[in-house]
């Protein structure tokens, strides 16, 4: 950076020659911190197209304009446009005598059942009646698992093996869950690559013929460029196959996990949600049913940027 | 498109082969290989490519594209061969990696891949429910060290590949990298043995570089390639020409 700490006294406005050589500095350690390749770009440009033409302070560093200029611009991005809170939602759903439905989706091995599993326990820990449904019917042992996490929490679960059209069972669950005065019900599902056409077919039908309250992407905090594509897939394809046209929004919110092991590499966090506006709901970090968290959007954006 | 100009260019420079460099840069890094990577890859061919040796009488399309080619080969290429297990003996293979990488899966997919091929394999599987959450900080599970110790004893006698799963660890955990030092121990014979091979799964998804020995291509026992270095190398850039390269 040393290089670039020359004072601009003096110059009348800025220019985008002036503001390159930190861009690119700062490009360069956002995808090192794991963005998505055009995502920095994009962010970079926005940046420098809110400078340029400002007038500098006669004793400001063109990096500190820079760094000041993107720590608002990542701050924005975090910070959810459509806010969702849960706690109230359901409670509202119970007034009108149904449950709320969460259905959680993503490719495989992402960790959604396992933070089903921990929203199960939160929802727990707030006097909510929680339900889990095994819509996994497709990945040996899915429903094996599921029940595992229903008996350690002490949770019904609604379940009829494998085989079956998981839409189908998600439809009986909630209306068990209804019948039983359940306020949540919490809906796993296989793991899908995202370009999996009839898989997603199936999401789909899961989806429209049961209308869930909130449809919960889960994607691992690993991830870079994939992750992007991961969720605007997911996204697009759970439109395209839409009943309802009016409905251009498919993935509510994000659900971030393994976020333990990724150091400070946190760009993930942030692609997902320049490219979908959708909030991060819950962060997982860990192997535990504590392992729950709520997105800290200071300290992403403070290891984005050192 | 800039492999697109690359053949069309009458006269090739300098110009032409960094955009040329500079679009297969991209490619690379929204596949998510490693920026320092793409950059050592980048001035490695700017070496082999050097513009003032090449005479007139040089086809330089034909230089540029052999050294990308090999250069991307090398990358992928560690240098070493990958493990193949030998027949006769009790061979044990380990998989280790991060949660929910796909380990359990591909453990059933090489133990079939050599099973067709008349191997008699062993499959040694923990967490089987795969949930695998400590409740109230009790692991429910038994020693994995131990079991895994028990099962190869038991099977080195009459099984010649033992596959051995084990649950998923990141390099955050200093705990299970202690546990998966004391796996390799009482299971390998006293052998000192490093990482023998990569696989890389859920490829049915995307197209993403790395060290390998076989690639999964799906979640079915049966979707499971070796892999090979020169055809994954075409197939990445989609090119059918490139086989003029390729060592028959
Ligand atoms: N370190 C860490 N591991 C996690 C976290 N969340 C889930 N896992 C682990 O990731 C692995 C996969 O989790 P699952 O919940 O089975 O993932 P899934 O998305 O349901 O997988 P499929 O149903 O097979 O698609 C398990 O080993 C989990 O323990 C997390 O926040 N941190
Ligand atoms: N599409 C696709 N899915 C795969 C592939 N390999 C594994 N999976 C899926 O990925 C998910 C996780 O696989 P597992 O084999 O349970 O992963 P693991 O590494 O054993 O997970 P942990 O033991 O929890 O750490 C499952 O849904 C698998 O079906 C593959 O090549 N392609
Ligand atoms: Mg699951
Ligand atoms: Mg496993």
């Amino acid at each position: 950076l040393t290089s670039l700490v020359q004072s601009v006294a003096g110059k009348p406005a800025l220019e985008y020659a002036d503001l390159e050589p930190a861009l690119k500095i700062f490009k360069e350690r956002l995808m090192t911190k794991n963005v998505a390749a055009d995502i920095a770009e994009k962010l970079c440009d926005s940046v420098a197209a809110s400078l340029v033409g400002k007038k500098q302070g006669s004793f400001t560093r063109i990096t500190t304009t820079v760094q000041a200029a993107m720590e608002e611009s990542l701050v924005r991005i975090l910070t959810p446009k459509r806010s969702v809170d849960i706690l109230r939602d359901v409670h509202q759903a119970k007034e009108v005598g149904r449950p709320y439905t969460i259905v959680f989706v993503g490719v495989n091995g992402v960790g959604k059942s396992t933070n089903l599993a921990k929203v199960a326990y939160w929802l727990q820990q707030h006097d909510i009646k929680v339900m889990m449904a095994a819509c996994d019917t497709f990945r040996s042992g899915a429903v094996e698992q599921l029940r595992t996490h229903a008996r350690r929490l002490q949770i019904p679960i609604f379940e009829r093996g494998y085989e079956k059209d998981p839409a189908v069972v998600a439809r009986d669950a909630i209306y068990e869950a209804k019948r039983t005065k359940q306020d949540v019900v919490l809906v796993d599902t296989a793991g899908r690559m995202q370009d999996n056409e009839p898989l997603m077919r199936a999401l789909s039908k899961l989806i429209n013929m049961n209308d869930p309250d909130l449809v919960l992407f889960v994607g691992e905090a690993l991830v870079g460029n994939d992750g992007v594509h991961q969720l605007t897939q997911f996204n697009q394809k759970l439109a395209d196959l839409s009943s309802t046209s009016s409905q251009t929004q498919s993935i509510d919110g994000i659900l971030l996990t393994k976020f333990d092991t990724i150091d400070d590499k946190v760009g993930a966090a942030l692609s997902m949600v320049y490219t979908s506006g959708a909030p991060v709901m819950f962060v997982g970090c860990g192997q535990n049913y504590t392992d729950l968290k709520k997105l800290n959007i200071k300290s992403v954006m403070k290891s984005l940027l050192t | 498109h800039a492999l697109q100009q690359l053949s069309d260019a009458t006269f090739i420079d300098e110009n032409v082969l960094t955009d040329y460099l500079n679009e297969i840069s991209r490619a690379l890094m929204s596949g998510d290989v490693q920026f320092k990577m793409i950059s050592t890859m980048q001035s490695n061919i700017k070496k082999v490519v050097n513009f003032d040796e090449l005479s007139a009488g040089h086809n330089k399309r034909k230089i540029i594209q052999q050294a990308v080619f090999n250069e991307l080969c090398n990358i992928l290429n560690p240098g070493k061969l990958a493990f193949v297990p030998k027949k006769g003996k009790s061979n044990v293979i380990m998989f280790f990696g991060l949660q929910g990488s796909g380990k359990t899966t591909t453990c059933t997919k090489y133990a079939y891949h050599y099973q067709k091929k008349g191997w008699k394999p062993a499959l040694l599987k923990q967490n089987a429910t795969k949930a695998k959450i400590p409740f109230y900080g009790s692991y429910t599970g038994t020693d994995p060290v131990k079991t895994a110790q028990e099962g190869v004893e038991r099977f080195k006698e009459n099984c010649d590949l033992i596959v051995v799963d084990t649950s998923g660890r990141h390099e955050q955990e200093a705990s299970l990298f202690e546990e998966m030092r004391q796996l390799v121990e009482v299971t390998a014979f006293n052998q000192n043995v490093a990482v023998g091979a990569v696989i890389v799964t859920k490829m049915d998804g995307h197209a993403k570089g790395g060290v390998l020995w076989a690639r999964n291509t799906g979640e079915h026992t049966d979707e499971f390639e070796v892999f090979e270095t020169k055809p994954f190398v075409s197939r990445l850039f989609g090119m059918g020409d490139w086989s003029g390269f390729m060592d028959k």
